[in-house]
This record gives C-alpha cells, structure tokens and sequence, in this order.
C-alpha cells in the first residue's frame, strides 16, 4: 500500500480542499477561517503559506487557470492569485448567507457560486458585472459542478435536487431535473450537509457520477438522464462522504466513514482501498498532474495518499485508450474528419468489451496495427517532395484507417444495453448486469419461433440470428477459452444446443448462422424438418474460417484470405468480406466481398465491394430474394441481383438515401435491418445518432428507388419501375433451373408488360418511333405484342406497327423461355467440374490374387441372360437418378454438402417418415445373411417390431414362395419411387449390389411401359427369382414358383388390358420373391386358395405399406419403370 | 341508453364506432399469414417485420390477441393534435383533421394505447380538440340559417351530436323564415 501524509491542516471541523490546475498546490480551507496553501511536492514538514481575508470558516475553495477563489461563512468570494496568499478581489457576495460551493468552468472563464439562496451565480470571471442567475432549487444549493464542455451546469441542492442547466446561450436553461438521487439535507449544520454530493462528470461527458441516498455510487447517462450503472461492493457500506474522478476518468475514488475506495470506472470493480483514516474525507480530489489522491476530513486533517494506483495499473492521468473518455476527449481536440466516427466506433466498441480487465484491454489495444496512428506531423514535408516529383499532381496523403471487424446489425454496449444483432427475424439483446448478461430474444414473427432469454455467463458479445438457430460466441477470458454456441429454435431434438470451444488464446471475430427458412412453425414440437438446423461459419483471428452444419458437425477449416470484416449467411452460401491487403493511401478500404457455398465450400462470387473512398460498410445483409446487400457509411444500398451467375455478378445501387424525399431538411440516418422485396427495412436515427438505442424503435421501411437520374415525370417513374423490377425478376429466374417459368414470374412479367406498353404509348404519342421499338423488345409475353401493335395502329403509325409485328414474328420464332433456360444450361456446362486427367496403361495390369474385391462374376444361367452384374454403372445410377428426375429438389439438394444428397434427397420424397427410415436402416444387413426359404417371414418379423396387423404374425409360417396376392391398387403411387431409390442407394452389402443390378438389367425390356408384354414379364420375373435363388436357394421353392408364374401370366393376359396402369405399378411393387403377376392375378380374380395366403397377402401389404412409408430397405425392390429409364440411359450415356 | 333524448333517433357513437373500424391502419404484424379474403376484401399478406394495412377491426382483434403493433396514423400523435389544438383555439373556422379522427383515435388508444407515445397526453388533446370544437359548434348555433348549413372540417362524431337538433331547429326556422301567409297567420300562431 502506497504511503499516506497527514497533515492536522486546520482546526476540527469540515475542511475543504482545491487543487491548482497545475496540480503543484493544494488550498485547504477550514473552520478557522484560514486557507492554506500546500506544495503538493514536499513532504508533512512543509509550512504552507497561509491566506486569512476570510471573517468566518471558509466553505469552498476553487482553481482557476492563474487563480483560486475561496467561498466563506462570510457570504464572500475572494479571488487569489495562483499559489499567492495575496488577495486580488471580491467577486460576488451572498445575501448574508454562506457560500456553499464554487466552480470554476474548464475554460477558466466563469464561476458558478452557489449559496444557501436558492439562485445560483454563474459569473464571468473577466467581468464579474456580468452575472447569470439560476433559479430553480427550492433551498440551498450545496453543490455546482461543470460538464467538461463548459455547456452545462450541474447543481445538487439541500432539497434533494440534481438540475442540469444548459448555458451554452448565454442565460441558463433548465436542462433536467433529477429528483430522488442525493438525498435531502435540511439542517446545514450537520455533517451530512459538509458531504461532498456534487455530480463527478465523466471527461468524456456522455455520463456523470453521483453517491446517492441509498450509499451507492450510479453512473447517470447524458443521454437520457437515466441510471446506467452502479457501483458496488459488500465491504463498501454507509453514506459516501465524497467522489472524485480520476483526470482521465479511469478511476473513480469514493469516500465513506470506513475508508477511501478506488473504483475502475469501466469494470465498476474496486480495486485499491485506503482505511486507515479517523475522520470521514468531505472532499476527495485526484491531483491534475500526478499519481496522487488528496482529501480533506471533518476533523481538519488533510491527508495525501501517494501512488493510489500502483504503477502496474493504467496511470490516472495519462489518457488511457482503454477509457472511453481518451477516446472522445480525442476526438474533441482534433478536428473533425469522416473519420471520427469510426474512431468512435472503435473506442466504443472497446467500451462494449466490457468487463475485460484493463491491462488486457491495454494489450489489446497496443496489439491493434490496424490503427494507424495519423499524426503525420513532420513526415509532410517528405511528402511534400514526393509529390514535386510526381509531375506536380497534387494529391493530399491521408492514411486511412481500417474499418474494424463488426457484426451486422449489432450496436456497442451503451447504457448497459446493446443489440447483439437486429434483422429480418428478430432481435438479440444483451443487458449488462455486472456479473453477467441477460440475453433476450425476440422473432419479429411470434407464430414461427419461440422467443426466450436466457443468463449468459461468457458474456457472449457477437452473435448470429439465422433462419434455424442463433449463434452466440465470446471471446476468451482467463479461465475459459473462446466458443461458439448455437441454440436452435426448432424444438423437436432436445438436445439441438451445442458449444464448440476454440483453441486457447483464438479471438472470435466473427459468426454467422445460416440455413433455409422453416417450411413451418418451429415452434411446434412436431416431426423434423428435414432442413436440418442450417450452417454456421466462424471468424478467428488465427485467419480460420470454420464451416460445421447446424448440428455441430465441423465440415472445412478454410483460410481467410486477409483480415476479416464481416460477415453474413444465406441459406445457400455465406458473404464473407475480407480486407486483402491493406487499405488504400487515397481512402479506400479496400474491401473484397466473396460468397462461398456452403455445399461445396466453393467461391461463388468474389469481388470488390462498391464502397466509396473515405466511407466504411456499414452493414451487410440478404435480401429476403437471397441476393447479397451492402450499405456504406455514404448512405448508399447496393444489391448484386445476378449472384447466382458465378464470377458474373455485379453490384447494383438499389437506393441512394441522400436524395430521398423524406431527407430534405432532416438531419437523420438509416440503420438498414433488412432487404425485402422493393422496401429497405431499417431503423430511422435522429441527428447524429449512430446506433438504435432502448427501447426498441419501430422498423420504418423505405422503398428502393434506383438511383436514376432522368426526372421526366412521367416516364422516368416507370422507367426506373422497370428496371428495378426486372432485378428482382432476375433473381428469380436465375434461380428457375430446369424449370420454365412459375406463374409468380409470369404474373410479373404480365405486369410489367402492362407498364412497358404504357410507355411505348407514351412514346408513340411524342413521335418517338426508335423508342418504342426498344420497348417493344423488352416486352415478354407474345400476347403484349398484340397490345403494342394497337398502340401503334391507334396512332397511326403503320410503319412502326409492321416493325412491331416483324419483332413478334420473330418473337414467337423462339421460345424466350427456353432459350434462357438452354442459357442457364450452357452456364452450368461452362462452369461442370474438370474430371481429373486419366492414366492411360500400356497393358491391362493383372490382377493380383486377394487383391480382387470385385464381386465374383455371374454365372451364365439359362433364365439369366440379361442380368450381368455391371456393379459400378450401377452405382452411378441411382445417383444421377434423383437429380434427373426431380428438378424441383435440386435447389434443396444444392444447400447441402454431396454427402448429403442422399438423405436429403429420401427427405424430399417423403419427408414425414424420415425418421422411421433411420431406424430401420441398420437393419437389412441381418437380412442378408440368411436368404433361404423363409427370408421374408424372417425380416418381416425383424422389421416390423409392432405388428401392424395381427394376420401377418399368423402368416408367419407361410411359404413365402407361395403365390402371393398383394391387391396394391391403393398404394401411393409416390411412394414407390421412394423406395426405389433407397433400395438403390442404401445397399451396402454385397448382395444387394447384385440384386440391384440385376434386377435392373432384366427390368430393361420392359421399359415400364405400362403394356409389358406376358411374355417378358415372365421372363423378367424368371430374373427377378434367379437373382434371389442365385444365392444359396431352395430349389424346391423356384420350382413351384415357376409354376405358379406360368398360371399366372396366362390369367393376366386378360386382365391386363382392363387395368394396364395397375399391372405396371403392382410391377414395380412386387415384394421379395414374389412376382408381379400373381398380384395382377389377385386384382383382377380373387382367388380363394388357402386362407394362409390370405393372410400372407395381407401381411405382405403391410408389409410393403410400411415400406412405402419410407423403409429403406435395400431389398430387391425393382425401379419403376420411368426410373428405370433414366438409370438406362445414365449408365449407357 | 344513456344518450339525451335528442341524440336517441340519430346513429350511436357505438355505430359510428364500428363504421370507422372499416377504415385501414397500419400495423406490424407479429404472426405470418397468407393474403385471407374476408367480406370487405383482401388482406395481407402478413410478414413480419413488414407493416400491412388492414382494416381497424382486424388490428383490434389481432392486437387484443397480441399478434401485431398499431402503427398509429400520422395525425394521432401530440405534436400533430398540439398544432391542432392551437390552430382549433386561435381560428374561428374548424381545423383541419381527418373526418373519423374521433372514432379512430379512441379504438387505437383503447386497444392499443402502448403503441402510441405518451397516450395520455394524447387523450388530453383529443379531449381538448373535441370541446374546442364543441363550442364552436354552439357557437354556431347562433348563425344557424333556415336555408344553408356550411360548417367545413365538421367530423362524423360532432355532424352526428348535433344533427338531431340542428336539422330540428331549421326545421323550425324554415317554417318561421317563410312568407308568413297573412290568412294563415293566425292558424299558425
């Protein structure tokens, strides 16, 4: 503990101290009328110089520049000279009653007087005629106490009063009242009245602090007047007596009848106590110039307490980085440039970080490089020649400084509140509570997700609101290391939540959470969403850029390609922008946008962002059509319609928000929220607000307005109409695939035909031929051809009418349509994947024994002909199937990894049972083992673990060679493909391999034409039968099942042609060893053979439902027949 | 009911009430929905954050279900009605607002009074806009004409209170105003 000088100044009684500006004297007054004046360099023995004008006990003592003033019982102000016992003058009197307080503004150019009158002087110091009066209090104003700009005037009166008067006109104004704070003092003898209530201004101004009644020391926002924090502790109890502040506003001393406390302003935590005093300090002061606290008691004595701050600790005078309060006294002294607010932003941003210890956020702040330092001082006159020899181009040399890495609708912590992040899906906000963090939140759309809250002990300070999950990281602290957590809102999987810890010493930067929007209602407890719980990437500061799935599952570690900015998720790609290399000499920051798909983790797009020169990004976002979005400091909205072309896209200007209407004569800004559809969702600021505050503001929305510059009224409405238009349009289209159009872009397109002939009227009407013919191509639909030809008839314009019509010929010459999907095509070709090179061998190398994994070849078999194993085409085959034949899922397949295809693509088909397809996905490897006779009772009983029916269990012992009558008329026609496809993909086992490809060969024939031929249907269940029997079989069984085939091809021939479509899906369907026909059999002429098959049927119904229903077992399920073709002609093409 | 006598035969400030819920707000839906028709017409479709007009019937229901913030419109905020009451006191003729304001403004503040700011300051307006206005309607009374009634900006709540009487009294007027007939003069008195 550092050293403490006690000096018995003054006689018992309230004694007041003053420091010079210059911190080299100390003046104490006391009761005995005297003041004293200490050289704050020398030690107890000094004998200080001592000024006696004063008739009774001095009150108040005050410095200004060159002087120091002194306030008395006597109702005087004297003015002394700096460090000089003389007496220079009178300043003010009182009307017979005691002075109570003295200010001397930071000018040094008024005095603010308070008294026990209820006015309060504040007095110009160079001509003290000239007085301005505040009234307000209604008793004694104990205390005044100057804002550091010198506009305001803070009083605490005996009545309990805080009143912020504003003197920046000249007169003063009451600013604002602040009731309930200090307490109320009546009796002026009592040592409560000596206290020292006076408001501690911050020096940055933005806040003050006060002791209140209730023994806590708050922190009371400029803003808003309102509390924004306290300080406290349990061994700090009892009335504060007095507060000082630190010069450079990092440390904050209190005082209680127990001791002295110094108190971090930012982690509000004590650090250093001093206890060994008698009497209670009535006033507190930090010297202006040294490590040094000075107080003066209520027993005369005046103590200096060295070194408070031990030299490990921020100094507290030196204007520290750490302390928001450096940052804008900074920014006060320099002037103005575009770069102050970022440096706001900065320091802010620094502030927000909260509870980091001090020394860390020093390090921290030393560690910065990106923040140059632009004092260039000396270094213009070198630059001055520099330019000289540039042939005289005169350029000014500004370094620019860095825009740091922030997350997209966040704000910094102000007033121990802040967004973590503020989009089209809802808020996150964090209450600083001291110890920890509440974090709330809330969807702007109630009935899809469910808000919550939560207690955040990390003090997660980025965060990532995404379609599927919220992504919360924090930044390490000593014990624990940097992690991400992301929260699903989905409520089915109670174990959604998970944490992903970062190595030690890695600094998140940034997080985003991205994934397609819910189909429905997340807040239901209902079946999956297939969609799963969408991406999340992570930005270290080790250059990493982590991709894991929703699940928590990491999938690729990229590098970042220079030091991240920020970042934003779609559901299909992340937006990452990355400063490559450094920023620009003439102001740019140049910044690099990229899209990087999450499928393939494969760049998209990569190009520049469109900032202006001198100006930030502000915010990045995805418009709700999925196309990325910027907004820069320069107030201008960019979009890139066209990302979907890869390396093709450009950005566009969407809005330009300095010329909008509703600015003229305003002074506000935009806050941008989100992008939906031809409206700009954001917050509106007032004034020179930077950030949205508490509470909540509304979402206002600005409609997008290209930035054109024609002003015809009439035309340039439309014009721009159009063209913003078909921006969206193209997002749309680009995102069509394989398809044509939808009914919602040709309803626009309708639309905006309508618009288009509008203005080809218009032009018809001005004469303007040429004109029209342009529009006249812009038109989309042939039929808006007709209409521009009326136009042009009803004005007459014959020539203008033949143009019109050679242009629909040629037109309707050409599907529109088509070729812009052949154009896509031809897009996609250009950019297929370059298959590696091939290694060409001399001879066919031989294999080498055991080295062979290939199934053994088949046996030539009479029934057997076509069904040669050809196990690899097959492999392909059902791959390629799924993306062929269904378009419409492409676009859900796309936002996954290849490795996910498959199940998403089982999801697509049938999405409610996906589920019960998993559970039952292990169990076909029992299966195989044992082929014989009884295969199919066996599995079934594996299989079906609640009978469904009772009759399948006593069917059980059927034959299941046996003719088999399965009536599947009313199967889901769907359902099959489902299970086509997953018998294809889902065999693993070897056996299954072969089944597949055989059953696929024999099935070629017949090509699933619905009118198959008896012959070789027979033929092809021949096939189907070998392909089982192929394996260790009962040859009895084949047999008799042969037999009963041959009856049952002869009954089908009739019943086929009444029901061909049924033929063809029973077919496909047939189960296990049973073929088709026996089932068309059963349709057509029930037979009422033995009552087992009876049964037996049945089961093989429910059998073959719950396999509809989504089992994907790897049986000998043949394809269906158009999905038969497809693998055809994949595997010959 | 509880209204005067002369108030009874003419329409209820109930009904008056329900016209104007006809009338479109703004809201900011809390809940999505699909464009629904409903017999007035088509609304929506509701997706939040974005404001949709819909009728002031469907914005009270939603928002006493806690399913959407009223926007409150334009004119019903205290800087709009404070300009208007000054103009109100300081102008004979009556100011400008909008023809249902009184109807509109009391659904909003009683269904959705946390959306507007300051709501009590609000209603301390209207309510002094309204006798502002009321008394100029007596006034109005004195310069009440057999022939002709002008009295422009008048709103659907003040024509409905003083219909009754003012249609009576020129009644009354027509018949004193016109020629007297000397044969029927007697008769008549």
């Amino acid at each position: 503990m550092a050293t403490s000088l006690v000096n018995s100044a003054h006689p018992p009684g309230p004694t007041y101290l003053a420091f010079a500006r210059d911190g080299s004297r100390v003046y104490t007054g006391g009761s005995d009328t005297i003041v004293r004046i200490w050289n704050t360099n020398e030690g107890t023995t000094q004998e200080p110089d001592s000024a006696g004008e004063a008739k009774e006990g001095v009150t108040c003592l005050a410095a200004g520049h060159d002087c120091w003033f002194s306030g008395s019982n006597d109702s005087e102000v004297r003015r002394y000279a700096h460090a000089s016992p003389q007496q220079d003058g009178l300043v003010t009197n009182a009307a017979g009653v005691a002075i109570r307080s003295l200010a001397v503004d930071p000018q040094g150019s008024r005095i603010a007087v308070t008294s026990d009158e209820t006015t309060v002087k504040v007095i110009e110091l160079a001509d003290i005629t000239n007085v301005v009066l505040l009234k307000g209090h209604t008793k004694a104003v104990r205390r005044a106490t100057w804002h550091p700009s010198g506009s305001l005037l803070a009083t605490c009166g005996a009545d309990g009063r805080i009143v912020i008067w504003d003197i920046s006109e000249g007169e003063g104004k009451e600013a604002k009242t602040i009731e309930g704070v200090i307490p109320a003092v009546a009796n002026t003898e009592s040592d409560e009245f000596a206290y020292d209530c006076s408001v501690v201004w911050h020096p940055s101004g933005q806040h003050f602090f006060v002791a209140t009644r209730t023994h806590e020391i708050i922190s009371i926002s400029r803003n808003d007047w309102s509390k924004s924090s306290t300080f406290s502790n349990e061994d700090v109890s009892g009335t504060i007596t007095a507060l000082a502040l630190s010069p450079n506003g990092v440390y904050i001393a209190s005082a209680t009848k127990s001791g002295v406390f110094i108190w971090s302003t930012q982690t509000r935590r004590l650090l250093y106590r001093f206890q060994d005093i008698s009497s209670p300090p009535i006033q507190l002061a930090f010297s202006p110039s040294q490590n040094l606290l000075a107080w003066t008691d209520l027993e005369g004595a005046y103590t200096r307490w060295q070194d408070p701050i031990p030299a490990t600790a921020p100094h507290p005078i030196k204007p520290s980085t750490a302390s928001s309060s450096a940052g804008v006294q900074k920014k006060r002294a320099r002037t103005p440039t575009l770069f102050d607010t970022e440096a706001d932003k900065e320091f802010a941003r620094k502030d927000a970080g909260g509870d980091v210890d001090l020394d860390e956020d020093l390090g921290a702040d030393l560690d910065n490089d990106d923040w140059i330092l632009d004092d260039l001082g000396g270094g213009m006159d070198d630059d001055a020649e520099d330019k000289r020899t540039k042939e005289g181009i005169k350029e000014m040399v500004s370094v620019t400084k860095a825009q740091p890495a922030f997350q997209p609708s966040s704000t910094p912590l102000e007033n121990k509140k802040r967004y973590l992040a503020y989009n089209m899906i809802g808020v996150i906000e964090v209450t600083d509570q001291d110890t920890h963090h509440i974090v709330n939140v809330e969807f702007h759309d109630k009935s899809a997700r469910k808000s919550y809250h939560f207690t955040d002990h990390f003090k997660y300070d980025i965060a990532s609101l995404g379609e599927r999950g919220a992504a919360y990281a924090c930044q390490p602290e000593n014990e624990h290391s940097a992690h991400v957590t992301y929260k699903p809102y989905g409520t089915w999987a109670t174990q959604g939540e998970w944490t992903y810890e970062l190595p030690k010493g890695t600094r998140v930067l940034g997080v985003a959470a991205g994934g397609p929007p819910p189909t429905k209602s997340l807040r239901e407890k209902s079946d999956a969403d297939m969609q799963g719980n969408g991406n999340v990437v992570i930005a270290t500061s080790t250059g990493e850029l982590i991709f894991l799935t929703g699940t928590g599952i990491e999938r690729c570690i990229l590098s970042l390609q220079g030091d991240f900015v920020t970042m934003v998720a779609s559901p299909e790609w992340v937006f990452i922008v990355t400063r490559d290399g450094a920023t620009t000499m003439d102001g740019s920051q140049n910044l690099t946008g990229r899209l990087i798909q999450f499928d393939d983790f494969c760049v998209l797009q990569k190009d520049a962002l469109p900032v202006p020169k001198r100006h930030t990004v502000k915010w990045i976002g995805v418009t709700e059509e999925g196309a990325p979005a910027i907004y820069d400091s320069a107030g201008i909205l960019n979009v890139m319609p066209r990302f979907r072309l890869p390396f093709a896209a450009t950005w566009t200007r969407a809005l330009d928000t300095n010329v909008l209407d509703r600015r003229e004569g305003k002074q506000e800004s935009y806050w941008p929220v989100g992008v939906a559809g031809e409206t700009l969702m954001c917050l509106i600021l007032k004034g020179r607000q930077e950030h949205p505050t508490f509470p909540r503001p509304l979402i206002q929305e600005l409609p997008l307005k290209l930035p054109f510059h024609r002003q015809d009224p009439k035309e340039a409405p439309l014009e721009e109409h159009l063209a913003r238009e078909g921006m969206l349009l193209d997002i749309l289209r680009d995102s069509l695939g394989d398809q044509l159009t939808t009914d919602d872009i040709s309803r626009r397109e309708l639309a905006l035909d309508k618009e288009l002939i509008q203005l080809i009227q218009n032009a018809c009407k001005n004469d303007r031929l040429a004109r029209a013919l342009d529009l006249t191509k812009l038109l989309h639909h042939t039929a808006s051809f007709d209409m521009a030809i009326k136009v042009a008839g009803f004005y007459h314009l014959i020539g203008l009418q033949e143009k019109i019509e050679a242009l629909k010929d040629d037109r309707e010459e050409t599907d529109r349509l088509a070729d812009a999907r052949e154009k896509r095509r031809q897009r996609a070709r250009d950019l297929t994947v370059i298959p590696a090179p091939r290694t060409v061998f001399a001879a066919v190398p031989r294999q080498k024994a055991f080295q062979d994994f290939k199934p053994p070849p088949a046996k030539h078999r009479p029934g057997l002909e076509r069904a040669t194993p050809v196990v690899d085409t097959n492999r392909n085959a059902p791959r390629a199937q799924p993306q062929a034949m269904s378009s419409q899922f492409s676009e859900d397949t796309a936002a996954y990894g290849t490795s996910f295809d498959d199940s998403v693509n089982d999801y697509s088909f049938s999405s409610p049972d996906g589920k019960r397809k998993r559970a039952e996905e292990m169990q076909p490897v029992r299966d195989y083992p044992s082929p014989g006779m009884d295969n199919a009772s066996k599995r079934r009983a594996v299989d079906e673990p609640v009978p469904l029916v009772k009759a399948g269990a006593s069917a059980g012992r059927a034959n299941p060679f046996a003719r088999k009558t399965g009536t599947d008329n009313n199967r889901n026609p769907f359902a099959r493909s489902t299970d086509v496809n997953k018998a294809l993909q889902k065999s693993e086992s070897f056996f299954s391999k072969v089944d597949a490809a055989e059953t696929d060969k024999g099935k070629r024939p017949p090509a699933g034409k619905a009118k198959a031929n008896t012959k070789e249907k027979e033929k092809k269940s021949a096939g189907r039968q070998t392909t089982l029997f192929g394996l260790p079989a009962n040859p009895q069984a084949e047999k008799k099942s042969v037999g009963k085939k041959k009856k049952a091809s002869e009954s089908q021939v009739d019943s086929q042609q009444t029901e061909p479509t049924d033929d063809s899906e029973t077919q496909t369907m047939d189960v296990t060893m049973i073929e088709s026909q026996s089932v068309d059999d059963e349709d057509s002429q029930p037979l009422a053979d033995e009552p087992a098959m009876d049964a037996l049927q049945t089961e093989i119904n429910q059998d073959a439902d719950t396999e509809n229903a989504g089992s994907p077992e790897p049986i000998e399920w043949p394809p269906s027949p158009t999905h038969e073709n497809n693998t055809v002609e994949v595997v010959v093409g | 009911m509880a209204l005067p006598p002369p108030l009874r035969t003419s329409v209820t400030p109930a009904e008056l009430e329900l016209i104007a819920c006809e009338q479109l707000v703004d809201i900011i839906p809390l809940v999505a929905m699909e464009r629904t028709a409903f017999i007035s017409g088509a609304y929506g479709p509701l997706r939040p954050p974005a404001k949709c007009k819909v009728p002031i019937w469907m914005a009270t229901n939603l928002k006493l279900k806690k399913k959407c913030h009223i926007v409150p419109p334009d004119w019903l905020n205290v800087d709009f009605l404070q300009d208007r009451l000054t103009r109100e006191t300081s102008q004979p003729e009556f100011s400008e607002l909008p023809f249902r304001f009184a109807e509109v403004a009391k659904v909003i503040l009683d269904v959705a009074s946390d959306d507007i700011s300051n709501p009590e300051k609000v209603r301390s307006l209207l309510q002094d806009i309204r006798e502002a206005r009321q008394a100029k309607s007596r006034d109005g009374v004195s310069k009440l004409d057999h022939s002709e009634l002008s009295l422009p900006n008048l709103c659907a709540m003040e024509i409905n209170e003083i219909r009754p009487f003012f249609v009576r009294s020129m009644g009354v007027l027509t018949q004193l105003v016109r020629q007297p007939d000397p044969g029927r003069m007697d008769q008549m008195e």
